[in-house]
């Protein structure tokens, strides 16, 4: 989890929300740090544009982030009108821990 | 919920229906934006679009990550176009005559008030009546899905633009699975809650549930609408047209769409 190496590793995590949809994420870690994090998946959001700022969000966050925090940075760069349906900041959290573990 | 907004009536509009013949997959995806923005900006009457496929093609969601639902070599070997459209959820795999593919395209106001949940619900009641009325027994399966005891029939995305919806929906009418699976990455992960291990027999298609030829099922749907809401038959104008091609060429055929999520 604590990667201090220099070279950049790779991390893909993938979750089903229960009840919900497939969230997918891949990564990489630098200097212990999230980098190029890239959500994907069978969502829906509204507006579109949102993606950008989740993924925006998540970058440069240290790797042993809790769950709590890194659903808090996702909800915390969303606009009021932004809607999620089959997505959430918590299962978001989930699968950045899945590729990280 | 909001009591102080007016939701609308399907009946309170003067729907269209678009039918035209089998168009190519880029140009199914730029009809969908072009549409949507017709409505949302008044210049279109709320429609109904059913859909028909010149050629073979993997459709995925615009959130979607290419390379993880694609196996690019398999779609190649197929000679099967891979193509990202404007709504949300997962791949669709599609051949001319295998699929009923449609999208509505209708004013905000018909949804106002409602969850993400009821509005798609909503969306496709009259097609549950109709595959009621064919012998199929089907539901809506929260959050995208139509299902029936066979199992699932076809999947819907929505998107909202300005003041519109755009509601779309492929059922299985006679699909390839073991082609399908070939080309589709689905993963263990995306059936985990589903109480099944494979994709193929998630669906079950609505050839072998009705016996019926698809076209006998599109014009009972269609049938169906046109009772329950008021129903003319319209055209796609030379400007949409128009403008169709201009997005294929700006947006939906470049590698930057294709690949907006690698």
């Amino acid at each position: 989890m604590n990667d201090t190496t220099r070279n950049p590793r790779s991390g893909h995590g993938e979750y089903k929300i229960p009840g919900g949809k497939l969230v997918v994420v891949d990564l990489r870690v630098n200097e212990g740090r999230l980098k190029d994090v890239r959500l994907s998946g069978d969502f829906f959001l509204e507006p579109p544009e949102a993606l950008d700022a989740i993924n925006a969000a998540l970058e440069g966050l240290p790797c042993g982030t809790d769950a709590g925090h890194l659903a808090d940075a996702v909800r915390g760069a969303l606009d009021a009108d932004v809607q999620m349906f089959g997505l959430s900041p918590e299962g978001i959290a989930v699968v950045i821990q899945r590729a990280l573990a | 919920m909001n009591e102080t907004s007016i939701r609308s009536q399907w009946t309170d509009f003067d729907w269209q229906l678009v039918h035209p013949g089998p168009l190519m997959p880029l140009r199914h995806m730029a009809l969908d934006q072009v549409l949507l923005d017709e409505v949302a900006a008044g210049r279109r009457a709320p429609t109904l679009r059913i859909w028909e496929w010149a050629a073979p093609a993997v459709v995925i969601g615009i959130f979607q990550s290419l390379k993880n639902e694609v196996d690019a070599q398999a779609a190649q070997a197929h000679g099967i176009q891979v193509v990202r459209r404007i709504s949300g959820g997962g791949a669709m795999f599609v051949e001319p005559g295998n699929t009923i593919t449609y999208s509505i395209y209708a004013p905000l106001s018909l949804v106002e008030g409602m969850s993400f949940q009821d509005a798609y619900a909503c969306m496709d009641d009259f097609v549950l009546q109709a595959l009621g009325d064919l012998g199929i027994r089907a539901w809506y399966q929260p959050l995208n899905d139509i299902t029936s005891e066979g199992g699932k029939i076809g999947g819907a995305a929505q998107a909202r633009r300005g003041g519109a919806v755009l509601h779309h929906v492929t059922m299985a009418y006679d699909i390839d699975a073991t082609k399908m699976l070939q080309v589709l990455r689905v993963g263990r992960e995306k059936l985990s809650d589903k109480g099944t291990t494979s994709a193929a027999k998630r669906v079950d298609p609505l050839r072998s549930q009705t016996g019926l030829a698809r076209e006998v099922v599109i014009q009972h749907m269609v049938d169906t609408f046109r009772r329950r809401n008021g129903l003319r038959d319209g055209a796609l104008t030379p400007d949409e047209q128009a403008a169709a091609e201009r997005l294929i060429g700006e947006k939906f055929g470049t590698e930057a769409w294709l690949a907006k999520v690698p």
